[in-house]
């Protein structure tokens, strides 16, 4: 241990973890203190001391998890700053283009509708998943065998590798007659729909995808949450004349608050993140009806080669995270707070 | 993010000091879905090099995003030895300094290659940077049983592609009594600009071009003059007033329309000739004709040229294999091996060096239309800096023009053009 405070040493100080406590006698420890008069600076330097090991000992602890997350999430950040702000060209050579990489990924002609698009699709999917998933919990919420199955069932899609699930509803929007929906479609009369390829409604189903994944997890944290309910709650309601409806309205939902916002939180950054589906879907098309900000970015860099351009584009997109999860941490506690 | 992990690790070491070590083995990459047959003649091609040289080299074929994969060795500096890729690669791959110029007039072997093979190994700048290895054009692949079951003609003309694909739409070709069958298999994706790359063939083939030369190394956008636009709008008419294109096109790329293809839903399909043992294998010998595309109402007849190149590229600690492996695969001896005449799986479609016998090796007549249609009407992209961005933009605005059938094409072309001039800007090598 070193001196921290840069006073004379003293042999009070609290030990390290598992060092015997040998300083520790009558004159320098607790019995010192009754004496009076030089015990009272003493005091502050022991607390320090104890302060900064105990702060010490957690990090620590993080010490090998940090190293790793600054290798390798810090770093690329930081690196993505400094290409942001190049054109990059690992065989000739960077050169500095000071903003101009933020200047070209903001007029891309399909920047604005990636956005726009981007934010539809995270509101679409979120939405969707949390009112499906929470009529889902509602419905399988119970301890009978058979529900724990359906439970099961109803959570396969979230372990499904995205590439499958993909490729399974790729073949059921089969634009076609001949498709698995347009055939269960036609049954009623309608369509053939053209689904991913059709314009207008390519994005909805991009949306219906992520929401039949999605569901089932938010299903699961609704469970969890339904099931931390007082029930005393539930008693003291019915007691009082409320209906099924006005228990639910006023006990369920209010209980469920923190579940909701942090289901929220985490779906819309996932769906402003969002690449898996709309890249193995559809990759942008059809004329650009179902490009995102990560599709963008994914094709300027890695397909075209603009890597300084896409770490611009990537840069916009951080910092529109973190302005979102700034602003619904504050708004949370604000609302806590009350 | 992703793209910010790549960059990791950059260093700044001059790309031509790399230490030279003649038993290192050279990596070469193609463009083939791993496994396949085309992978396992260019293997074999791999392996008879070594055998022939004593150096040692290690083939990997990689097909899904293969110009991504690259992307992101570059950024590593880690670039395989060889690539073989498309001949219209080239500007991109060169433009980024990634290839090895290639003294055309030294290269052994390089009298037997064909002009207009080296023409296509040629960047904007005059200079050589690749060693070409194939050559092809396209051509209209046609069920032949389809077309005798309904009666219908060669097609001579485009009103004859339209009459066949309405046939091939409303009566039933396969007669299953149901109608799933559509008349054209279009990869219309935006991916790798496909669509672009599709529609190429029948812009060309109406006298149209992308970009007009104006004098050497300068061009002009002539994407929407009258000939551009009405071949565009001829495609529209085949997605949006005939409804004889498959329903998925818009989303598809090659790969999933040959299976679209070989699955009977459709039955015109305009694409090249390495399709052709596939195709016969899986389908039956009988069952395919292959007729050159008939002259467009407003030129032709043309189509688009293309070919692979082998491509050196900096940085390798072997450079005397690398050039070795180049001359070994445009030599008499790789070439007629790459043909894998009878396999199915040609890395060489069209043999670039002239003293190959092609008459010997390939029987089948089909390929003898290929052969014909590259050798008198066929076109190749314009030599640009970098084509990519070109044929992106393209694609981008022609998947918008088939997706959305209330499209304006002559409006939609123009502001495409717009973009040309802009990019051609871009590239210092506008002409207007």
């Amino acid at each position: 241990m070193t001196n921290v405070t840069g006073r004379r040493p003293v042999a009070t100080s609290a030990p390290p973890y598992g060092a015997p406590p040998t300083h520790r006698t009558p004159a320098s420890g607790r019995g010192a203190r009754s004496r009076g008069g030089y015990d009272r600076p003493r005091r502050p330097v022991r607390r320090t001391r104890r302060r900064w090991v105990t702060a010490l000992i957690p990090w620590m602890f993080l010490a090998p998890a940090l190293l790793l997350f600054v290798y390798f999430k810090l770093m690329p950040l930081l690196q993505a700053i400094r290409m942001s702000f190049y054109d990059v060209r690992p065989y000739l050579g960077d050169r500095y283009v000071g903003f101009g990489n933020y200047v070209a990924v903001t007029t891309q002609p399909l920047f604005t509708k990636a956005i726009w698009q981007t934010v539809v699709l995270a509101v679409g999917t979120t939405g969707g998943s949390i009112v499906l998933g929470f009529l889902l919990a509602i419905l399988v919420e119970g301890q009978a065998r058979h529900l724990w199955l359906v439970r099961t069932a109803a959570f396969l899609p979230v372990v499904t590798t995205m590439a499958v699930v993909a490729e399974v509803w790729r073949i059921m929007y089969y634009p076609g007659r001949s498709g698995a929906l347009n055939t269960l479609l036609g049954w009623v009369g309608l369509g053939p729909e053209p689904f991913l390829a059709g314009e207008h409604q390519a994005l909805a189903s991009v949306m219906l995808v992520g929401i039949w994944r999605g569901a089932p997890y938010d299903m699961m944290i609704f469970l969890a949450g339904l099931a931390s309910v007082d029930r005393n709650l539930y008693e003291a309601a019915a007691v009082d004349g409320g209906e099924r409806w006005q228990r639910f309205r006023h006990v369920t939902l209010p209980s469920l608050r923190p579940v909701i916002t942090i289901l929220c939180l985490l779906a819309a950054l996932r769906g402003l993140r969002s690449f898996t589906e709309v890249f193995l879907l559809t990759n942008g098309a059809p004329n650009g009806a179902t490009e995102v900000i990560m599709t963008l970015i994914y094709k300027l860099g890695a397909e075209q080669g603009q890597l300084g351009v896409a770490a611009a584009g990537s840069m916009v997109l951080f910092l529109a995270i973190a302005t979102v999860t700034i602003a619904v941490n504050t708004w949370r506690r604000r609302v806590t707070a009350r | 993010m992703i793209v910010a992990v790549t960059l990791a690790g950059c260093s700044s070491t001059s790309m031509l000091n790399v230490p030279q070590d003649p038993r290192a083995e050279l990596q070469v990459w193609l463009r083939e879905p791993p496994g396949s047959a085309a992978a396992r003649t260019a293997d074999r091609l791999v392996k008879a090099f070594s055998a022939r040289t004593g150096y040692k080299a290690q083939l990997t074929a990689l097909y899904e995003n293969f110009e991504t994969k690259l992307q992101q060795q570059a950024a590593y500096r880690q670039l395989p030895d060889v690539v073989i890729n498309d001949t219209e690669k080239l500007g991109s791959m060169q433009s980024q300094g990634w290839l090895v110029p290639i003294d055309r007039a030294t290269f052994p072997g390089g009298d037997q290659i064909a002009d207009r093979a080296w023409q296509a190994a040629r960047a904007a700048n005059g200079n050589y940077y690749a060693v070409p290895l194939t050559a092809h054009t396209f051509a209209l692949f046609v069920r032949a049983d389809w077309r005798a079951k309904l009666g219908l003609p060669v097609p001579t003309t485009w009103d004859d592609i339209v009459d066949m694909a309405i046939a091939f739409t409303t009566r039933d070709p396969d007669g299953d009594g149901r109608a799933d069958t559509y008349g054209l298999v279009v990869p219309g994706t935006t991916t790798r600009g496909y669509m672009a790359w599709y529609f190429a063939s029948y812009l060309y083939d109406n006298g149209g071009e992308f970009l007009a030369n104006t004098q050497p190394g300068r061009w002009v956008p002539a994407i929407n003059d009258a000939k551009g636009v009405q071949a565009a709008a001829w495609l529209k008419d085949l997605f949006c007033r005939y409804h004889v294109v498959n329903p998925d096109a818009v989303d598809l790329d090659t790969s999933r329309a040959h299976d679209t293809f070989e699955k009977n839903l459709g039955g015109i399909y305009l694409t090249g000739p390495y399709m052709l043992p596939r195709f016969v294998k899986s389908m039956g010998p009988s069952r395919i004709e292959v007729f050159p595309l008939p002259a467009g109402p407003g030129g032709g007849p043309n189509a688009l040229a293309e070919g692979e190149n082998v491509y050196l590229t900096m940085g390798s600690r072997n450079r005397a294999a690398q050039l070795a492996f180049a001359q070994f695969a445009a030599s008499v001896e790789g070439q007629t091996l790459a043909m894998d005449a009878n396999g199915n799986g040609p890395v060489v479609r069209l043999p670039v060096n002239t003293k190959v016998d092609v008459g010997a090796i390939r029987t089948d007549p089909r390929w003898k239309t290929f052969q014909h249609v590259y050798a008198t009407d066929s076109t190749y992209v314009p030599s640009v800096p970098n084509w990519a961005p070109f044929r992106q933009m393209a694609a981008d605005t022609l998947n918008g023009v088939m997706a959305n059938c209330g499209s304006d094409v002559k409006g939609s072309l123009d502001k495409l053009a717009a973009q040309f001039a802009a990019e051609l800007k871009r590239q210092n090598v506008y002409g207007g």
